[in-house]
């Protein structure tokens, strides 16, 4: 199969998964079929393994590679996550898990990758493009990393930390002594500058984080962007293979990029996955189609692994058929 | 994708954006006859551009000897044998086979370069293979050319592409190349750390910063062409190997242009790989010492001629004027003249900026210096 013939394949995937979300995922908006909802507690858990978790239902979300675009994920290591969601009338808390054998939580090696969760909602009306939006079609990201979340539970993973007998006498600049730590023997204005992620104001290049998750916009593949204001928190643990990730935000919107779920009783919300031991990063990732989450009401559960099915079956259905199509065309 | 024209091949490729050339591009000869390995250039960029934290490993310029050293290791045969049979039409000088980008490889990987991320290892030990030929000289081994035996230096920087690899697989396109100079950098607030670059970039030249934890890459020492002034590692160099310059296309190459004049004119300088089709600005002059089959991969077909027309230089002084121009300068030579017996450079302006002599005078001091009332010995 020649590239375009890979990439025709892709498109024609992601055109059907869109096709399933916006059926589904439009259906049950319009007919207020919630997939599943969120819970009411009193108090909100703080930790990703609290008991409180379980008053939440469990859903099962299929997750599948994302090929509609290149660089793409050609075969999928996490086919699936469990979600649950509870609220307290404030603030929204939403808990993935998913198995995963390896911990890939430092991101300082030119080699290493990190594991990450994302969630996905949308910020203008009607639903976006799953493939993070499109524009004019606004989305708002909330993005849990492994090495985010190292940086804050053992301090900054530094260049010490990935290489133990490392060794260096002296940078411009810096103050302490060798082997040196980032931040505090760097400050020197002098000093910053030969940290040019940094000193560009890149969030990535941040050694000093207040939250493992990210909070963008983005109207599209590509288009991700760090929001002004940051006002997700969360918390991600792995234990025996498998990560428990927990995000949580006011339902309130703090500011125009933000989806705004006070008040609204059902939103969608999508997911995506990465393995940093797979080399996912970006648009290598798996990705769930658009979910129906509701807030604040009673609900009928509708079973979620049903429209995943569903989505599993014309995703299989278009991925292997499409060669026996192709073939069939005179041209090839 | 879009069709665009690479002279280097030949023929028209595939690359996923339109053909925009920059006004002017960024470009160099390298001798490789000349260079003695001394890293002056590696020191000399690594003190100006990569001595901060998580830099450590980076050598933006690095000069490796083939065939066994590579920075990272084994960088070039790791990217030949993923491009696989690369065949070209002697006749005419055009490439047959794929690129890295048209190569079916590429979209199996699910990416748009063809291409693999070194591992930590890999980027260690810089200088393993340093010093060490093809093999053992055996006895009653002679010197004749090519040498049975035989090791040169490869000097490597980013080539500064039209076609860059690095670019084309940028998901969030934070790779741009500047419209004044066709200089390629990695914007330093867009980049996310994805390394779909260092993954595509065949010559691996684009390098992950493990402290800022996103990527980055030779500069080409832009805030100094801006200011009319040649490179650190083109500079630096003791050896004198190296010379900037602007390249143009075969149609409207500028002879007077020292580059041009080497690439176009005399046709003794060539890209490396040029069946990565990358339409990469490095120009090497081929080592005449070493088994033309080897360069032939490495330079394309045109590398036989090369090599029997720098074999000319001593009787040719238009050329021979541009090698001796190398390292005379640290300004940026835009053009030169050779007028008796002396080769002079001359600025954007029209500026003399380096006058040298063709031919180094010979100078024979005395054994004994009158002033100083000293003997000279010429043995220490
Ligand atoms: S400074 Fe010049 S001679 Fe020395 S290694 Fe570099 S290119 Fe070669
Ligand atoms: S040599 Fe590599 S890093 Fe430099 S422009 Fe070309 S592809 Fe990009
Ligand atoms: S051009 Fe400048 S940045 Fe690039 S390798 Fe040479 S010295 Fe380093």
């Amino acid at each position: 199969m020649g590239p375009t013939g890979f990439l025709a394949r892709g498109v024609a995937l992601a055109a059907v998964l869109a096709a399933v979300g916006l059926t589904t995922g439009g259906r049950v908006l319009a007919q207020q079929e919630p997939f599943y909802a969120a819970a009411y507690v009193s108090e909100l858990p703080t930790d990703p393994r609290s008991p409180v978790w379980g008053r939440a239902a469990a859903s099962e979300v299929p997750l599948i590679p994302q090929a509609g675009i290149l660089p793409a994920l050609t075969q999928a290591s996490v086919p699936k996550v469990t979600v649950r969601a509870l609220y307290d009338g404030e603030r929204l808390a939403i808990l993935m898990s998913w198995q995963d054998r390896t911990r890939d939580a430092l991101s300082g090696r030119p080699d290493l990758f990190r594991d990450g969760a994302a969630i996905m909602f949308p910020v203008t009306e009607g639903l976006p493009n799953v493939c993070m939006g499109a524009a004019g079609q606004v989305t708002n990201l909330w993005h849990w990393k492994a090495d985010w979340q190292e940086d804050i539970d053992k301090g900054f993973q530094d260049v010490v930390d990935h290489y133990p007998n490392f060794y260096k006498d002296v940078y411009p600049f810096v103050t302490g002594s060798p082997p040196y730590r980032m931040p505090q023997d760097f400050s020197a204005p002098e000093a910053q500058a030969y940290l040019a992620g940094l000193s560009a104001g890149n969030p990535l290049s941040q050694p000093l984080k207040s939250s493992p998750v990210e909070e963008l916009v983005s109207q599209g593949f590509g288009t991700a962007t760090h929001k002004a204001a940051q006002n997700v928190s969360g918390q991600g643990v792995w234990t025996d293979g498998t990560w428990r990730v927990m995000f949580s935000r006011s339902l309130k919107a703090a500011d125009q990029e933000a989806a705004d779920l006070q008040g609204r009783k059902q939103v969608a919300v999508a997911f995506a996955v990465w393995d940093g031991s797979n080399q996912e990063v970006g648009a290598r990732k798996q990705l769930s189609s658009f979910l129906t989450l509701a807030v604040g009401e009673e609900t009928n559960q509708m079973p979620v692994w049903l429209w995943g099915v569903f989505a599993a079956i014309a995703a299989a259905t278009v991925w292997l058929g499409w060669p026996a199509l192709v073939r069939r065309s005179p041209r090839e | 994708m879009p069709k665009v024209f690479n002279w280097h091949i030949n023929r028209e490729m595939e690359y996923p954006y339109p053909a925009t050339p920059p006004t002017r591009q960024f470009a160099a000869v390298f001798d490789t006859n000349k260079c003695i390995a001394c890293q002056t250039c590696s020191m000399i960029c690594k003190n100006a551009w990569t001595s901060g934290r998580g830099q450590e490993y980076m050598w933006w310029n690095n000069v490796e000897t083939k065939p066994y050293g590579g920075f990272p290791q084994g960088w070039d045969m790791k990217v030949l044998s993923l491009l696989g049979p690369q065949s070209w039409d002697r006749g005419t000088n055009t490439y047959t086979g794929m690129t890295l980008i048209e190569s079916a490889l590429a979209a199996a990987q699910g990416r748009q370069v063809t291409g693999y991320l070194p591992e930590d290892a890999e980027w260690g030990n810089v200088n393993i293979g340093e010093d060490e030929a093809v093999g053992l000289i055996e006895g009653g081994t002679s010197f004749g050319l090519p040498h049975p035996v035989w090791s040169f230096y490869l000097q490597r920087i980013c080539n500064h592409c039209s076609y860059p690899a690095c670019l084309a697989s940028c998901p969030r396109k934070a790779i741009y190349k500047r419209e004044e100079d066709g200089i390629v950098l990695v914007d330093q607030e867009r980049c996310r750390g994805y390394r779909e670059c260092v993954r595509a970039c065949p010559f691996k030249k684009v390098m992950y910063n493990v402290a800022t934890r996103v990527s980055e890459k030779c500069v080409a020492c832009f805030p100094r062409v801006e200011q009319g002034l040649q490179p650190f590692c083109t500079i630096g160099c003791p050896g004198r190997i190296r010379i900037n310059g602007w390249i143009h296309s075969p149609q409207e190459a500028d002879l007077e242009s020292p580059v041009d004049f080497l690439v176009h004119g005399r046709k003794v300088a060539l890209p490396l790989y040029p069946q990565f089709g990358l339409m990469n600005h490095i120009y090497y002059v081929p080592p005449i010492h070493v088994p033309p089959e080897y360069l032939r991969q490495m330079f394309g077909p045109a590398v036989d001629r090369a090599m029997e027309n720098y074999r000319q230089v001593k009787d040719d002084p238009e050329m021979l004027g541009v090698f001796m121009l190398m390292g005379a300068t640290d300004r940026w030579i835009e053009k030169f003249r050779v007028v008796q017996g002396e080769a002079v450079g001359y600025d954007a302006k029209g500026d003399e900026i380096a006058r040298v002599p063709l031919k180094e005078p010979v100078v024979v001091r005395p054994n004994f210096d009158p002033v100083l009332t000293v003997y000279r010995h010429n043995t220490m």
